[in-house]
């Protein structure tokens, strides 16, 4: 305990310390005020029957087990594994896209300009933009139809079978480009000499993908699924401005579960055991995919 | 000195005399998704009525149906309530079980007068007692037919029970090969407590019993006779497939409000020549369906001394005149009985078209409406989807219809013994 | 010869990849671009319109009318502005001693912040509305803007940015005897500003497209930034389809034009990002 007082006030009274920390006040004090004291706050009251309106009480688990019980919450948690299954297609198609554009031809520029707009769009756009992609008379359905793919319109949003599959086209739709840019940056960083030695000794492109590329992409694919499953888990924005859950409830994420019960029906405690249940899932996964990746090797 | 006392009370008076114009009293309402369609409307009254009224400056604001609670709730935490906010009935009803809205019985007619209001719409709004709001604007169902299919049918009047409407579908199916109607079984929870079937007793779900698995029963023989439009039959959302069968000519009989009569005029004008109007028939408990009250409440944390005068404009806002013009624009129907018995909606030419007819029966079913819903239960979307996903199994013929409204009931008792009901 | 066609048909070939693919990350504004300006045919009608018919722009005017797109703007120029300037300010006063001082404890600080990048902030919302309700700053511009000034990915940037700056630099400096606040703001700080640039126009990319956070903290609609007050055309009574495609295109437009100017900072911020 000295040992730490000790510390604690030499850190203090040391000039350099305080001109630091001087510096680093203002962040500091706000990564805690909103970014540590809500998940701190927020798991207590999860435990609580929090109301803006009403006295506080302690009721331990109930909401927990009000959670699980209840069939919006389960549904919510299943889509959202569900949705991991946008991770595979939007990594496999961010790197392709990256080597696709990976090379000097001219206009390229503008090209990953065009993959990265969805991107920079804000989502409510991208929910009404889609909302008409989708729509029983729209694009989506006339291409298909067209196509003879499919032999009448189908109700993309309207659904309960399909809805989920078109939310997470649309978050597919967005991540591409994004992952794209990560993978071109990692793609010119690579040197070019084992490219071209693999040229001269007769390798054709599918091979020099799988076998040089790939593998020497590793560490920023291994970054960048992680980040995909995480954000495939936490996905909700694309619930609100398409479906808002329905139809039938078919859409909830386990997100969009706390989001709707806590802020439109105001059922904060529940929302927060939610969103606390989800943020458990989310760092254990990051957890476990650190210690994969760097085992016993600090960042 | 004299000369001083002189010009303090000088001053001191003439504080006192413009008192008054100091103490503006400031009262902010808030409407629920009526901008931009009614800016002109909400503009006009509330200039209106400062100038009638030189202490009063009124404030207008309107939410998107979707965050009014929230920002409600916020605000009433946050002690700035606004005086009066638009609520629906069940949302109402919830607060005022909350303890968060302000009775108003006392406050529904000026001092000395009585109100206008109809039994109905009074009703809607007494929770436990006491009215705890000004009803504002409502709706009703009224039957639009086509008389070229329901005279190919052979059917001359109208039906005067849900039974005889049933049998009326499957004749017009049977004559004509079209569907009849298109109840919106995705609410079979309305379509059951219209018919006077509840659906929660004593705090158990009862869905199960003898008279609800007939009424199912007589769904389902309909639907196996082709008497009901199959699209999105079960959706919780069929009024656009409706429409647009009654609009292509495809379906005999559409039971909406009297708005949707007015959009046939516009895009079907062939339909709307060959469309007739009955009233829908009330269910035994003579409740009239479809409607769906919106209404002006006081939260909990209006000053006292405030609210008199928010009272006063509150009365104002749902006078019969201000109604009736608001009726008029929007399509809805009043809430006052002078409102409901002007010539807009009772003198009807002998040559009027569908939609005139239609208010004209809606205005007489208004004091029968009453907002159907079920109250006190959390999660009750999804207690809903449970029960239509066993009426639909059991309509379509894919389950026993007992068996399937057993199961649901199950599920619902499982979940309502972990909640508490008023 | 056929070297060369065969040349031809691969370039030919990679630009209708990458043209087929591109189309399918721009179609959706170009429909509604098209539909917005639109005033006739039937919108949702086999085939649909590609190209848009009876060209005017009635639906731009009318969106004009039926939300307060200029209060919009408005309200998301400050928040964009706030934020941008309080993310420079505060998370480059923050780097710069992770990256060019010794102190106690930089270790710590390091992984606190890295902490937050695997906290998962969205479930951060609930509990900073109500952080903001009790502290009575709900409905303000500032609650809007402080949970989004500091974010671990800026403080990381701007570390990066400041490791590039040259050691012998700031020693020079040190020996003449200048504070260490005159070496940040005079000497250091210049040295960045493509960095800062950079963070600059990320953070006012994310402040100008969030939706969520404003509409939960702000009461008034007419308050709200663009990004959430387009989605009430949806909802608003008796919006035909042509005119909230008028108001996404509002909407979208600044930050497209915006972007197609800036690209290359996007582009730069993620090689950092990726280091």
């Amino acid at each position: 305990m000295s040992k730490l007082l000790n510390s604690v006030s030499v850190v203090v009274t040391n000039k350099r310390n305080l001109l630091a920390y001087a510096f680093l006040a203002p962040a500091l004090l706000l990564l805690l005020m909103f970014s540590f004291w809500p998940v701190l706050y927020g798991s207590y009251l999860s435990f609580t029957d929090f109301s803006l309106i009403r006295e506080v009480h302690w009721v331990g688990f109930a909401n927990y087990r009000a959670l699980f019980a209840n069939d919006m919450f389960l549904t919510g948690l299943k889509n959202s594994l569900l949705f991991l299954l946008v991770v595979p297609f939007t990594q496999l198609g961010a790197i392709s896209l990256a080597v696709l554009v990976n090379n000097q031809l001219p206009g390229i520029r503008w090209f990953r300009a065009a993959y990265y707009v969805p991107v920079v769009t804000t989502v409510s756009v991208v929910g009404i933009m889609w909302g008409f992609m989708f729509h029983d008379q729209g694009t989506l359905n006339y291409v298909l139809l067209q196509l003879h793919i499919i032999a009448a319109p189908l109700g993309w949003l309207s659904d309960d079978a399909l809805a989920l599959f078109a939310v997470m086209f649309v978050s597919f739709w967005r991540g591409l480009g994004w992952y794209m840019v990560m993978y071109l940056a990692a793609l010119q960083s690579l040197p070019a000499e084992m490219q071209e030695a693999a040229i001269l000794d007769g390798a054709n492109r599918w091979q020099r993908f799988w076998r040089i590329t790939v593998p020497m992409l590793k560490p920023t694919i291994l970054v960048c699924s992680i980040m995909s499953v995480l954000a495939a888990l936490k996905a909700y924005q694309e619930v609100d401005v398409l479906t808002q859950g329905g139809p039938m409830n078919s859409t909830f994420t386990a997100l969009y579960y706390a989001y709707d019960q806590g802020l439109k029906r105001l059922k904060l405690p529940r929302g927060l055991a939610a969103s606390f249940v989800v943020s458990l899932c989310c760092m254990a996964i990051a957890f476990v995919c650190l210690r994969w990746l760097n085992p016993g090797h600090r960042k | 000195m004299p000369e001083l006392r002189l010009v303090l009370s000088v001053l001191l008076l003439s504080f006192g005399l413009h008192g008054n114009a100091f103490a503006v009293q400031k009262i902010e309402f808030w409407t629920m998704s009526l901008k931009p369609k009614f800016i002109p409307y909400f503009q006009e009254l509330v200039k209106n009525y400062e100038a009638q009224h030189p202490g009063i400056k009124l404030e207008w604001v309107d939410f998107p149906w979707d965050i009014l609670q929230l920002k409600l709730i916020t605000a009433i935490a946050a002690g700035t309530p606004p005086a009066l906010v638009n609520l629906s009935v069940p949302w109402a009803e919830e607060m005022a079980r909350d303890g968060l809205l302000e009775p108003v019985d006392t406050l529904l007619a000026a001092p000395g007068g009585t109100n206008d209001y109809t039994d109905a719409a009074l009703a809607d709004l007494r929770f436990k007692g006491k009215v705890y709001g000004f009803p504002h604007y409502s709706n009703v169902n009224v039957i639009a037919y086509n008389r070229k299919i329901l005279a190919a049918a052979g059917i001359v009047q109208a039906p005067r029970s849900m039974d005889e409407l049933l049998t009326q579908a499957v004749m017009i199916s049977l004559k004509t090969g079209k569907p009849g109607y298109a109840p919106a079984l995705g609410k079979i929870d309305g379509f059951f407590m219209q018919q006077g079937l509840d659906l929660i007793r004593d705090g158990k779900a009862v869905f199960n019993s003898p008279a609800h698995v007939m009424l199912v029963k007589k769904l389902a023989a309909t639907y196996k006779s082709g008497g009901f439009l199959k699209d999105k039959l079960f959706a919780e959302d069929n009024f656009p497939a409706v429409v647009d069968a009654y609009l292509g000519g495809r379906l005999g009989v559409m039971v909406s409000a009297p708005t949707a009569i007015k959009r046939i005029q516009t895009d079907a004008p062939e339909i709307y020549a060959q469309t007739g109007i009955f009233p829908v028939p009330p269910g035994p408990t003579g409740i009239n369906d479809g409607g769906w009250m919106f209404h002006f409440a006081i939260p909990k944390g209006v000053k006292k001394k405030d609210i008199p005068e928010v009272a006063a404009f509150a009365r104002y806002l749902t006078s019969d005149a201000n109604q009736l013009a608001f009726a008029r624009m929007a399509g809805v129907m009043p809430t006052t009985k002078q409102a409901l018995a002007n010539p807009y909606f009772k003198k009807i030419l002998p040559n009027a078209g569908a939609s005139e007819q239609a208010l004209a029966v809606a205005a007489n079913s208004m004091n029968s409406a009453r907002s159907l819903y079920v109250s006190g239960i959390d999660d009750y979307d999804e207690l809903r989807r449970f029960l239509v996903k066993a009426v639909e199994a059991g309509v379509t013929g894919r389950r026993d219809i007992q068996e399937a409204l057993d199961e649901a009931v199950g599920i619902w008792n499982r979940k309502l013994q972990g909640v508490k009901l008023p | 010869m056929s070297a060369s066609i065969n040349k031809i048909l691969r370039t030919v070939s990679q630009y209708g990849l990458l043209s087929l693919i591109a189309i399918i990350c721009i179609f959706p504004f170009w429909w509604t671009l098209v539909v917005a300006m639109s005033t006739e045919g039937n919108l949702f009608e086999f085939p649909p319109t590609f190209w848009p018919r009876g060209i005017s722009m009635d639906n731009f005017i009318e969106a004009f009318r039926v939300i307060p797109i200029l209060a919009f703007y408005k309200n998301s120029l400050l928040i964009t502005l706030a934020t941008v300037l309080g993310k420079l300010v505060v998370c480059s006063l923050a780097a710069y001693p992770l990256s060019r001082m010794q102190f106690n404890g930089s270790k710590l600080i390091m992984g606190v912040i890295l902490a937050t990048m695997i906290l998962p902030s969205e479930v951060n919302f609930l509990v900073n509305f109500i952080t903001m309700t009790k502290i009575s700053l709900v409905n303000t511009y500032t609650a809007v803007v402080l949970p989004n000034i500091v974010t671990a990915v800026s403080i990381l940037l701007l570390k990066q940015a400041f490791d590039e700056v040259p050691q012998d630099l700031l020693d020079a400096a040190r020996v003449d005897g200048a504070s260490e606040w005159v070496i940040f703001y005079r000497i250091v700080l210049p040295l960045i500003t493509p960095w800062l640039a950079t963070v600059g126009i990320l953070t006012a990319v994310e402040a100008w497209n969030e939706y969520i956070w404003p509409s939960i903290v702000i009461s008034k609609p007419e308050d709200f930034p663009l990004s959430a007050g387009v989605l009430y055309l949806r909802g608003t009574y008796g919006s035909s389809t042509r005119v909230i495609a008028a108001g996404t295109i509002l909407t979208v437009a600044p930050i497209l034009v915006a972007f197609l100017f800036t690209q290359r900072f996007f582009m730069r911020g993620m090689d950092g990002a990726v280091k």
